[in-house]
């Protein structure tokens, strides 16, 4: 019994007993990932500036703004799943079908749009609903819910339109959303900015945040401290399906269409962006202004390519390598210090 | 009988500052039952350890089959002929009987094929050497548990093991099962077998054994022939005599009862007719042996273990409790015994754990306040007398004892009128201890109602107004504060 608490104290104290410039490390500033990103997505920038022409054009920055909305926003959403040490697959497929469902109450019942908008958003939430319920209600492992359920959306998606139906002709009120600029900015820039602050305030400011770290980090200690552990779970996940309606809708408005196959993909897209900006995908430890920047790092790299005149393949292999750059400058600076440290004469280690 | 199959001397072997085991010597004869007796943390299981070479001693001889072995290992000692049987046995439930005895006897290679046929004739073979009337066929999951203890019993023979030992075998069985199993004792003992026994329970090791040796703090307090020895001998010999230790005295009045149970029962913690009172300001220690029921009992009035039957009242009125926040809407803490894993959160801050519990008050409005966070924290840090770089150190880096002091915090914070601790002081150090001790003492005196849980009978004795004793799920009886050690050890172990 007392075995593990000996050893733990003497690894505890071989931690505190490193050297001062190693420890200091871990904590300082600009280690933080979220400034190691940022300097890699500064970098970026100014690389594809110096490479394409029209790149650093406010028309150009417009256009990444607009092409990142959808994904910005799944990003935004499963930030919270994941600090709690959930996953949720299924928000792409689940866009494909919040955009369906929008196309056919406008179109096939005829109602208004901001009133098939608005049931969108509550289908959205019940499907995210049903993810909730697998997890926290029957436990079951969030992998497995919403793989399934990335099959089943998408499923119903292609049900719903037979495969073939395509919803289109919006009124050009509802596409000014998603192609139109509103006071010098695009129309959707608004919406993605009250989800940012919404999800930021969410996940940095509130107690409940707080406790989507502590279930992340041990789910049994949480319940141990009276934490509601199954209903903060389930509130991650029918976020996650609300935000995912937002994010057909958005879609919709920007490529005036809705189709079943819409958004596919985009779930992994946004896991990507979510775990490049810092956030640990067993749980606990994350932000949302890093997912942020996951985002604008993903989206620059895909539009500055074009620009710079690459095939869009080299893409997803500079993503990864920025996902593997971001995430070792860390760890490698603390072990050159470590070795740095041990090498001067006297240093105990 | 002179040949020893096995022989410890002078075995040493610590974990960090604490010394598990100190210079003891044992030894083990062909065809012998020797059971190994002592109370929860006396040595038992890292002298077990040792032999079976999970833990290298830090000095001291080990001679199997009377020849000195050097880095003995796990593989090692199990050619040496050394098998273990563990409570739990270690066996695959999806495989079938005779696909786990393959697993331990034919040898792993990467291309070989398997001859189904041969591999069910050996199995087959062993059973029957135990005894067992079990199809070898049969997926291991769907046998019982002293099934599965015979499959292993059959492994062990299968691999030609000389020195079995058995952690409390029976610990999980009923009488007649009992029964079967200390008839296949009774056959390996013929077949010059040497048997090292671990039970807590005198009447089978009184049954079984030829010899004794009786374990205390990690020393040998002695090795005793069975038939020359009474049960009050040996339980003296276990409790041993006090070592000197101050507790805080006593002080203030015995209130209000603040918790009762009538006849609380719960099915799935194993939790039997519990009835129990613990009045504010009075200090209600529960001993009993690993396995008694006293962590699940914790659990039950927790809300993380459902009651089904009985009343439970808080200040006399009627609860409910099915969840630790309904536990906590009434007034109960619990400091839980496993520390690292459910009494605090090892990544997050010693702030963010002492406020985990109250969220609702110290962040109105579900808005974090790191003000008032921070306050409260370093409030406790002080009072406790917590050692930690600060509120914002995180809970890895402080010490086991100033861990719990956190753990301790975070209840406290919830303003409890029922505090319940489970093993409060193990892992920490004497220092430590000596704190807690006094902690928990001036909240006895300023009105709350504390349930300590706890191994450490001195503890136990040194710091409980009552002592409830608990065996098999029920509590065996309630003694008075300041009583022998032997009257809790015997009501423990079912001989009073």
């Amino acid at each position: 019994m007392e075995e593990p608490t000996a050893m733990s104290n003497a690894a505890s104290q071989s931690a505190s007993s490193r050297p001062g410039a190693a420890r200091g490390l871990a904590s300082a500033w600009w280690l933080r990932h979220e400034t190691i990103l940022a300097v890699l997505v500064v970098g970026e920038w100014l690389f594809f500036n110096s490479v394409g022409r029209r790149f650093g054009t406010w028309d150009n920055t417009f256009d990444i703004l607009r092409h990142s909305a959808e994904i910005g926003l799944l990003s935004l959403a499963l930030t919270p799943v994941i600090l709690t040490g959930g996953i949720d697959l299924s928000v792409g497929s689940l866009l494909g079908l919040c955009a369906v469902v929008f196309g056919k109450l406008w179109r096939d019942a005829g109602l208004p749009v901001a009133a098939a908008a608005s049931i969108t958003l509550v289908v959205g939430g019940l499907a995210g609903g049903v993810n909730a319920a697998l997890i926290s209600g029957l436990r079951l492992p969030p992998l497995i819910v919403t793989l399934g359920s990335f099959s089943l959306f998408r499923g119903l998606a292609e049900a719903l339109t037979r495969g073939v139906d395509t919803f289109t002709n919006f009124p050009s009120g509802f596409l000014f959303i998603g192609q139109e600029r509103w006071l010098g900015v695009p129309a959707q820039t608004p919406v993605f900015l009250a989800a940012a602050s919404f999800f930021w305030i969410w996940v940095h400011r509130t107690a409940q945040g707080r406790s989507f770290r502590a279930i992340g980090f041990s789910p049994e200690g949480s319940q141990y401290a009276g934490i509601p552990v199954r209903r903060r779970v389930a509130s991650v996940y029918v976020a996650a399906g609300v935000v995912a309606a937002v994010a057909a809708i958005l879609y919709t408005a920007r490529l005036g269409q809705a189709k079943a196959d819409a958004g596919t993909g985009y779930e992994l897209y946004a896991i990507t962006a979510v775990v490049l900006g810092g956030t640990s995908i067993f749980g606990g430890v994350g932000s949302v202004h890093g997912a942020l920047l996951g985002v604008i790092a993903i989206a620059i790299l895909n539009n500055g390519l074009v620009h710079a005149r690459q095939p869009r393949e080299v893409a997803g292999m500079l993503t990864g390598v920025l996902l593997i750059v971001a995430l070792s400058v860390k760890p490698a600076i603390q072990r050159v210090a470590l070795s740095w440290s041990r090498r001067k004469p006297g240093a105990k280690v | 009988m002179s040949e020893r199959l096995l022989e410890l001397t002078q075995v040493t072997k610590s974990f960090g500052a604490v010394r598990a085991l100190k210079g003891v010597s044992f030894d083990l004869r062909p065809g012998e039952v020797h059971a190994l007796l002592g109370e929860n943390g006396a040595g038992k299981s890292t002298l077990i350890k040792i032999i079976t070479g999970a833990h290298a001693p830090d000095s001291g001889r080990v001679e199997i089959g009377g020849s000195r072995v050097e880095g003995l290992n796990p593989a090692r000692a199990r050619a040496l002929g050394i098998a273990c049987i563990y409570q739990q046995p270690a066996l695959f439930p999806q495989l079938s009987v005779a696909e786990n005895i393959a697993l331990r006897l034919e040898p792993s290679r990467m291309l070989r094929t398997i001859r189904w046929s041969e591999r069910r004739r050996v199995a087959e073979r062993l059973l029957a050497q135990v005894g067992a009337e079990i199809d070898s066929l049969c997926e291991v999951g769907d046998l019982s548990m002293p099934q599965q203890q015979l499959v292993e019993i059959a492994c062990a023979l299968g691999v030609g093991a000389r020195i079995l030992i058995m952690d409390e075998p029976t610990a999980s069985l009923t009488q007649k099962e009992q029964r079967l199993l200390f008839g296949v004792v009774e056959d390996l003992r013929q077949k010059g077998i040497g048997i090292v026994y671990i039970s807590h329970r005198l009447e089978e090791i009184f049954q079984l054994a030829d010899r004794v040796t009786v374990l205390r703090d990690g020393e040998s307090v002695g090795t005793f022939v069975a038939s020359e020895v009474t049960e009050a001998a040996l339980i003296e010999r276990m409790v041993g005599r006090e070592v000197a230790q101050v507790y805080p005295e006593r002080e203030g009045e015995v209130g209000e009862p603040v918790l009762t149970l009538e006849s609380v029962s719960s099915a799935a913690a194993g939790v039997g007719d519990v009835s129990l009172v613990v009045h504010a300001g009075e200090v209600v220690g529960v001993s009993g042996l690993v396995g008694a029921g006293r962590t699940e009992l914790a659990r039950v009035l927790f809300g993380l273990m459902p009651a089904d039957r009985g009343v439970i009242r808080i200040h006399g009125e009627r609860v409910d409790i099915d969840s630790p926040r309904r536990a906590v809407s009434h007034g109960i803490a619990y400091v839980p015994e496993d520390r690292r894993r459910h009494g605090i959160i090892l990544e997050m801050s010693v702030a963010s754990n002492t406020t985990l519990a109250i969220h609702e008050r110290v962040f109105p409005g579900g808005w974090l306040r790191s003000s008032a966070e921070n306050a409260l924290a370093s409030e406790f840090i002080r009072d406790l007398g917590i050692k930690a770089e600060g509120p914002h150190a995180v809970g890895a880096s402080l010490s086991g004892g100033n861990q719990q002091k956190v753990s301790l915090a975070r209840w406290l914070a919830t303003r409890p009128r029922l505090l319940i601790l489970d093993e409060p002081t193990q892992g920490v150090d004497i220092g430590a201890k000596a704190e807690i001790h006094k902690i928990v003492r001036r909240l006895a005196r300023d009105g709350l109602a504390v349930l300590m849980i706890s191994s450490d009978l001195p503890e136990v004795l040194g710091m409980s107004d009552r002592i409830a004793v608990m065996r098999n799920g029920r509590i065996a009886g309630i003694l008075p504060g300041g009583t022998d050690a032997r009257a809790v050890m015997a009501l423990a172990l079912g001989q009073a």
